[in-house]
């Protein structure tokens, strides 16, 4: 008896794990994008090594972006954001740690476009801000989820300081696109 | 007396001139290192590396972000991902899955990476960006030796 009962609780933490896992997908590529618009010329940089993980369950939705894998096309720009602006040696990474927040309205088990409702906590350069925005969830008959959106964050909110001499060459706003597709972690 | 200042004040504009044009091209305009050429500032296994970063990742970010870094270990995965090329050296396992060293390489040395079986003893050099707390990533990778 005491076997069976030992076998069933097996089976039962196993079949547990195992839905937990089923219900995260994550990816290690998903790509952000930030631009810049600025009277005397437009910046734009990419990074497509962003980490992040959705629990379909709880509605959980993190990433973590290290902000030395943001790609410029000119290196002086990229010396410049990473030594000037973000500081990257003091702040290597930005996170975003929030939920879905229309869960309801989201079937994850059909495949379909869905509007989707994020809340949660950006942290750039050390400095956390709460953010509520919009976006969208494509499921997939594949099983993956392709996340999207894009927004407008104030540099300055974050503490990034635009010396007078290059006043018009960065945008005081900056337009952020968000690209992720996400895989079931046990696949 | 005039002429003479009209000559000086000539002379500084043309340094001026001068200044900005070599300003834009050396500096505003200065193109991206060439990695694949760069020496190594360390040399190291992808074990040690790894471990540095998970025990102490500021220390370790402070010692290696932003420097050019050459690894020793099995390269337990090679992803192709959006036409780019990931040598991975899978040295854990956590929230996201595999986690370890994951070096992007240079398109020109994507291709002989493909051809290797999973578990190729390898040295890579890249230029490593940190520890996103999962993995340690570095960009502009070159294959530098494979023991194949």
């Amino acid at each position: 008896m005491k076997k069976i009962i030992g076998i069933l609780t097996i089976l039962l933490i196993f079949s547990y794990h195992q839905e937990v896992q089923a219900q995260r997908y994550v990816t290690k590529d998903g790509r952000i994008t930030f631009f810049s618009e600025a009277p005397a010329e437009n910046i734009e940089a990419f990074n497509n090594q962003v980490n992040s993980a959705l629990d379909i369950g709880s509605g959980d939705f993190i990433f973590r972006v290290l902000m030395k894998s943001f790609q410029f096309e000119k290196a002086l720009m990229q010396e410049h954001f990473n030594e000037n602006y973000i500081e990257s040696h003091k702040h290597p990474n930005a996170t975003f740690s929030g939920k879905v927040t229309n869960l309801e309205a989201i079937d994850f088990g059909t495949p379909g476009t869905y509007n989707a409702v994020v809340s949660g906590d950006l942290t750039i350069k050390g400095i956390t801000k709460s953010i509520t925005e919009e976006g969208m969830f494509e499921v997939n008959a594949d099983g993956t989820i392709h996340g999207q959106a894009t927004f407008m964050i104030a540099i300055a909110d974050f503490d990034i300081k635009i010396p007078r001499a290059v006043i018009n060459n960065i945008a005081e706003e900056i337009e952020i696109k968000v690209d992720v597709k996400l895989s079931p972690l046990n696949n | 007396m005039k002429k003479k200042w009209f000559k000086i004040l000539l002379i500084l504009a043309g340094i001026g001139v001068v200044a900005a044009v070599l300003g834009y091209i050396f500096i505003y305009n200065k193109p991206h290192p060439n990695y694949e050429k760069m020496n190594p500032d360390f040399t190291l296994t992808a074990a040690v590396l790894f471990n540095e970063y998970v025990e102490d990742s500021e220390a370790a970010g402070l010692e290696y972000n932003g420097k050019m870094v050459a690894v020793e270990g099995e390269v337990t995965l090679v992803e192709s991902v959006d036409e780019q090329v990931k040598a991975y050296f899978v040295l854990s396992e956590g929230l996201f899955g595999n986690e370890g060293i994951r070096v992007t390489m240079l398109e020109n040395h994507s291709g002989p990476l493909l051809d290797m079986p999973p578990g190729s003893l390898m040295s890579i050099k890249g230029y490593v960006t940190g520890y996103n707390g999962t993995d340690v990533i570095m960009e502009h990778g070159s294959l530098m030796h494979s023991y194949q």
